[in-house]
């Protein structure tokens, strides 16, 4: 079991959370043309990453906030958490 | 309105669990709290509105896990930008509507949606701990917080620390099922329904 350091309630219990994916995917810029396969990649495409991963969660159980966390997907420690509106150096 | 209460056909009165030779005072006691105004105040993300100018019935909006209280009204933080209010005046939506701007806010009347239920006794931590994941003995009075009771969303209001009382509210659909969870985490304490 997990514990996540929501940015906004402090220390939960992972069963509060929804995982979200990977928070590094951008979409591509709207109202510009874009190709098959960026657009491919976009929806399909993800890493795997082994190691420190940032990923998006949701505390669909407490403030329904979604927010950032970077994730060691090996040892599943948890390094940082952030808003939004934040950057996960 | 909802008339009907929650928890109609499941809140049954009496004693339940390991009450036998127990004293009536000190017993857990379990009721439903119906009939109450509840809605919810969202500010929008885009609006700068400063919210201390704010008074639902003389009560600030708390800030994150904090409540404000008084004998008729309860205000809940819900989230951020986001509170919940409680309240046996049944005409304080009409009465507070004006100061909220709908540039600024969105005001929902959700009375009819939720099933609360109040744990009142020195064993209300103990029956809590079983089903939420909490670090229950940290919140004190004027506390409030989201969280999950055998895998129902709640909302956790911790109304007094001396008697030791608090409300669970959770979806009306779910009432009976967290009638259920709740009253079977009591019955090894005995409780009284009231």
């Amino acid at each position: 079991m997990l514990n996540i350091n929501c940015p906004y309630c402090g220390d939960r219990s992972q069963k509060e959370f929804a995982y979200g994916g990977d928070a590094t995917v951008k979409r591509p810029e709207l109202n510009k043309e874009v190709s098959d396969e960026k657009w491919n990649e976009f929806i399909y495409l993800r890493k795997s990453p082994r190691g420190k991963h940032i990923e998006l969660w949701h505390h669909i159980a407490g403030c329904r906030q979604w927010f950032k966390v970077q994730r060691d997907t090996v040892t599943h420690e948890i390094f940082k958490t952030a808003k939004m509106n934040e950057e996960i150096k | 309105m909802m008339n009907i209460s929650a928890l109609n056909f499941i809140h049954k009165i009496g004693k339940f669990g390991d009450h036998n030779g127990k004293n009536d005072e000190t017993l857990l006691k379990v009721s439903e709290l119906n009939k109450l105004l509840i809605f919810q105040i969202a500010k929008f993300k885009n609006s700068d509105f400063d919210i201390s100018k704010i008074k639902v019935d003389g009560l600030n909006l708390p800030s994150s896990l904090k409540s404000s209280s008084n004998s008729n009204t309860r205000v809940l933080w819900f989230g951020p930008d986001n509170w919940l209010v409680f309240s046996s005046d049944l005409n304080l939506i009409e009465k507070e509507k004006k100061q909220f701007n709908e540039l600024d806010f969105a005001i929902t009347d959700i009375s009819h949606s939720r099933a609360i239920i109040e744990l009142e006794g020195n064993l209300v931590n103990e029956v809590l701990k079983k089903g939420c994941p909490l670090d229950i003995n940290s919140f004190k009075e004027g506390d409030c917080a989201n969280s999950v009771y055998n895998g129902i969303t709640v909302t956790i209001d911790f109304v007094s620390d001396n008697p030791k009382k608090v409300r669970i509210s959770g979806l009306r659909s779910f009432g009976e099922s967290l009638h259920h969870s709740i009253t079977d985490s009591c019955l090894e304490f005995g409780y009284k329904s009231i």
